[in-house]
């Protein structure tokens, strides 16, 4: 009998994931570091530091979404489902680095008019992409796979903008 | 389903292993999967097909010679899979060409989860990144809305 294709792959339960994940957003939360399944997620003060960074490099990036909807209603209306995707993202992320704290959202700049809107949002979101892909290899276990994830959707929406 | 974490609950070079095989072993299914992926498609569209697969390709090529320069055993590749659904068109093509890219996307998700070495996670986000970009174009092509995904690879919350 053939194998299934791998909606997910072998010896990779989804749940395993998310537990994993659940423990080391805790650790983040609590620092504690008692069990074995926390102590795989400790964070050193520098990973900590760099996610806070890419909290921020976040922000810039929802804020980009609604700079570059207020230059152009009419991208605004098409891009929504990316600009609650990139919502959902920080909100993770702030999840995951609980130390992290913004006061005001960093401005993203003035959105050029349309039609170069949105070329401009392309690459607001392109550079943010890159940036968590940088910070992802710095990190270990469920912070690195968050940030590889955000990352791989951000180029996911690079490529629709494109 | 057991996890691959070592009995102390750390990550090291065989929680790593570990997941790069998961990682190569579904690697192997898109190489296949694209086969009937391209055989279903018009012939506009088996350029992207091919592209995919060769991309795919490449990947598990490096994920052997990595698990190889560590004396680690690989996975091969099974002689056939069952595919999830009927591919009877270019939009069930499409489809299935989602599904394998989501399962390669899963597996480097795992990949950065477990992993200690910091060149890994080089090749890990590298192959999320690329297996996602492929994804949102074949979600157009099968008519998915959205396209894209906030988390792609990450468990649904």
């Amino acid at each position: 009998m053939s194998p299934p294709l791998p909606s997910c792959p072998p010896g990779f339960s989804r749940r395993t994931l998310l537990a994993a994940s659940a423990a080391g957003l805790a650790v983040l939360a609590t620092g504690c570091t008692s069990s074995s399944a926390d102590e795989r997620e400790k964070v050193t003060s520098r990973q900590a530091d760099e996610l806070s960074a890419q909290v921020a490099v976040q922000e810039a990036v929802v804020s980009a979404f609604v700079a570059a909807g207020a230059a152009d209603p009419a991208l605004a209306a098409e891009v929504a489902d990316l600009a609650a995707q990139a919502d959902e993202q920080l909100a993770r992320l702030r999840a995951a680095a609980p130390g992290s704290s913004s006061s005001a959202p960093p401005a993203a700049g003035d959105a050029p008019p349309a039609p170069e809107t949105r070329a401009w949002l392309r690459t607001q979101v392109a550079t943010a992409a890159a940036s968590h892909a940088a910070a992802c290899v710095d990190q270990s276990g469920a912070r690195a796979a968050l940030l590889g994830s955000i990352a791989a959707g951000l180029a996911g929406q690079d490529g629709r903008l494109a | 389903m057991a996890d691959d974490t070592s009995d102390t609950g750390a990550l090291d070079a065989r929680t790593e292993n570990a997941a790069l095989r998961s990682a190569l072993a579904a690697e192997h299914a898109a190489v296949w999967g694209y086969g009937v992926v391209g055989a279903a498609l018009d012939a506009s569209a088996q350029g992207l097909a091919a592209v995919s697969e060769t991309a795919h390709r490449d990947t598990r090529d490096r994920v052997v010679d990595l698990l190889a320069e560590r004396g680690a055993d690989p996975v091969h590749t099974a002689g056939g899979y069952a595919v999830p659904f009927p591919v009877l068109s270019g939009t069930d093509a499409a489809a299935l060409a989602v599904v394998l890219e989501d399962g390669v996307a899963a597996a480097w998700v795992r990949v950065l989860d477990q992993a200690v070495e910091r060149t890994t996670r080089e090749l890990a986000v590298g192959a999320l990144t690329a297996a996602e970009v492929r994804a949102v174009g074949w979600r157009a092509t099968a008519g998915q809305t959205p396209a894209t995904r906030a988390f792609p690879g990450l468990p649904q919350q």
